[in-house]
């Protein structure tokens, strides 16, 4: 029955138990989930499937209507753990953060389209770009392309030193340039110049992704984006969280959460 | 008796203007696409019909995001349409959804009376079940709630689409409207063979710091729990104002809330935002119904609709 990969890593509502809670940084907190058989999944008697790196979990938060999309941060298939990194940024993200260890929670996962790990192989290595709290899913990209044995090196951004999180963990798959109050693509660009890039994968604030953009566009560099959105179902079906994609035709609205979050920084908008 | 009597599956057998269903619950236009996301979920042929997206002549990209936001109990939405165009639904969505066994509701909206009819024209052969009249789409400026909010708007489309529809001919109406019941029975006099409701009541929040609103498209439609005793009054409203059948909807999200709309005086109900925030709700509030309908040793549907008791 669950045989083809699409089945394996198909979505699932879930059930999760809090099992640490660590202080990052600022507003940024880690947890550490264990992943308990969804009904569903129980049901069909599968195994929950394995995200891969830029997958999102979709979280029903206590005393909030909507579920909320939160990356996956690193997840151990022997233990079937889930990290998740949540910076509080309003009402949903704060209560998450605010849960206790032990407590349960309801979450589909995973979903959405994972960064391409396979075409790292062919640029010989990957280069991280992240702005803030979206170095959450490059956290687990990179662990994932140094289990590989490929080259990473990572250009993280951070607003202040209260804010810088993951550093330590990055330089163990590289080396890091850290940016605190600065651009972080300015670095980039200035690396760039010197040393041929790898395929970039990218998370952040739209301002640095619009910025990435144009550093790699004259220079023909390849990148991958993580990009956010204000999300309903998290599927597919519902269609509000749209963002604007270049399409052969002009223009098209692409949904973040079943095209993307993961799109080719070509095709993406940046209005 | 044993409880088995009570649950057998054809107590759930529901006719909705002619069309057989396998129960009376039915997926919301625009919360269920075209059923392929939530079919990778659970067997969406579980659900009594489905109603799609809502369709147009021509292809739209709908409103730019922001196109949600969460209020207490519910969520707004400014999708605006969205749609592949009526064509495209015909030839790449609808035979999939037939070959399923699925009871198909094509849901059809435009900002013209030719634009409604037009689209009513190309599903007239398709094999979409039911035609269900989209009035009431709060989120685009030309289009269908200008034809909802009047009786004799309401009336008029609803007697240009009768003459070039084949399907049953429902008409989703407006809660933003003073009188629903008088639009019930100008759509009712015009030929419906059946009306829902309600669609989503226009609403809109401010984001306090930058005072602007929430959504880029300024309103959007309010739906979810917020607006289920608004929805249930409407639906008694209705239905003891028309004799065809009453579809509610609006807020549902567990099996009592269907039976309040049943006992309010709805043949079927429709369920929309509950399967954005729970992707397994149709299967989980069939399941509550059943049970329901067990333990009030309810074994005819029909004794259920409508059974509302003075107070
Ligand atoms: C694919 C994806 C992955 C993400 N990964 C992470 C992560 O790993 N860690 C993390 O801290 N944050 C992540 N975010 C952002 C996170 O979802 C938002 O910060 C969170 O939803 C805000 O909710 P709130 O209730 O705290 O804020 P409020 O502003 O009160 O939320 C109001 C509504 O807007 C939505 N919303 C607000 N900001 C965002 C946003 N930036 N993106 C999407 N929806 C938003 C909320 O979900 C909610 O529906 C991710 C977003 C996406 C789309
Ligand atoms: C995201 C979203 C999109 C919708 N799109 C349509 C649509 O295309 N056509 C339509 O008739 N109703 C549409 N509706 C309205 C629903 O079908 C339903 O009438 C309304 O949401 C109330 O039911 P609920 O509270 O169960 O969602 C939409 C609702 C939502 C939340
Ligand atoms: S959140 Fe529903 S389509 Fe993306």
């Amino acid at each position: 029955m669950m045989s083809s990969d699409k089945e394996l890593n198909s979505p699932r509502e879930r059930t999760a138990t809090i099992i640490s809670k660590i202080h990052a940084a600022s507003d940024v907190v880690e947890l550490i989930m264990e992943i308990n058989e969804g009904r569903e999944a129980a049901m069909l008697g599968s195994r929950f499937s394995s995200p891969l790196p830029g997958q999102f979990a979709h979280i029903a938060v206590p005393g909030s209507f909507l579920r909320r999309p939160l990356s996956v941060a690193g997840f151990d298939d022997e233990s079937g753990r889930l990290r998740i990194i949540v910076r509080r940024a309003g009402k949903g993200s704060s209560a998450l953060a605010s849960l206790p260890v032990g407590s349960s929670l309801n979450l589909l996962f995973p979903l959405g389209n994972p960064f391409p790990m396979e075409l790292i192989e062919s640029f010989g290595k990957v280069w991280i770009v992240a702005g803030g709290i979206g170095l959450a899913p490059l956290l687990f990209a990179a662990r994932r392309a140094s289990q590989r044995r490929l080259a990473v090196r990572s250009f993280v951004g951070f607003r202040d030193d209260t804010h810088v999180f993951g550093v330590e963990e990055l330089e163990e798959y590289g080396p890091v340039s850290l940016v605190v109050g600065g651009v972080v693509t300015e670095r980039l660009s200035e690396v760039m110049d010197r040393e041929a890039p790898g395929l970039i994968f990218a998370c952040g604030p739209a301002p640095m992704l619009g910025a990435l953009r144009l550093v790699c566009a004259p220079r023909g560099v390849r990148a991958f984006v993580s990009l956010e959105e204000r999300m309903g179902c998290g599927v597919g079906a519902c269609l509000v969280c749209n963002c604007g994609i270049k399409s052969p035709d002009g223009f098209a609205y692409k949904r973040v959460c079943a095209d993307g979050p993961v799109f080719d920084i070509s095709e993406v908008g940046f209005e | 008796m044993s409880e088995k009597r009570f649950a057998a599956k054809d107590v759930l057998i529901t006719d909705l203007c002619g069309v057989r269903l396998k129960n009376p619950l039915i997926a919301a236009s625009g919360t269920f696409g075209f059923g392929r996301e939530y079919d990778e979920l659970y067997d969406i042929s579980c659900w009594g019909a489905i109603s799609v997206k809502g369709l147009t002549l021509h292809p739209r990209l709908g409103n730019p995001p922001s196109r949600i936001a969460e209020s207490a109990s519910g969520m707004l939405n400014s999708v605006g349409l969205q749609n592949p165009g009526v064509d495209v639904f015909i030839r790449d969505e609808l035979p999939w959804l037939s070959a399923r066994g699925l009871v198909v509701i094509a849901n059809a909206a435009g900002s013209t009376e030719d634009e409604y009819t037009e689209v009513v024209r190309r599903l007239a052969d398709s094999p979409a079940d039911i035609i269900e009249l989209n009035i009431s789409c709060p989120n685009v400026k030309e289009g269908g709630l200008l034809f909802g909010t009047s009786p004799s708007c309401a009336g008029a489309i609803t007697k240009a689409v009768r003459r070039v529809c084949r399907q049953p001919l429902m008409v989703k109406l407006s809660p933003n409207v003073s009188d629903i019941a008088g639009i019930a029975r100008a759509v009712e006099d015009a030929g419906a063979d059946a009306v829902s409701l309600i669609n989503t009541l226009t609403g809109m929040l401010v984001d306090t710091r930058t005072r602007r609103p929430v959504l880029a498209n300024v309103t959007g439609g309010l739906s979810g729990p917020a607006i289920k005793p608004v929805a249930i009054r409407m639906v008694r409203d209705v239905s003891s104002a028309v004799k065809v059948p009453v579809v509610g909807m609006g807020g549902i999200s567990s099996g009592d809330d269907v039976a309040q709309f049943m006992i309010a005086g709805a043949s079927a109900v429709m369920i929309g935002t509950a399967n954005i925030v729970d992707p397994m709700a149709g299967p989980r509030i069939l399941g509550e119904f059943e049970r329901f309908l067990v333990e009030e040793k309810i074994d005819d549907l029909s004794t259920l609709v409508g059974s509302l008791k003075a107070k």
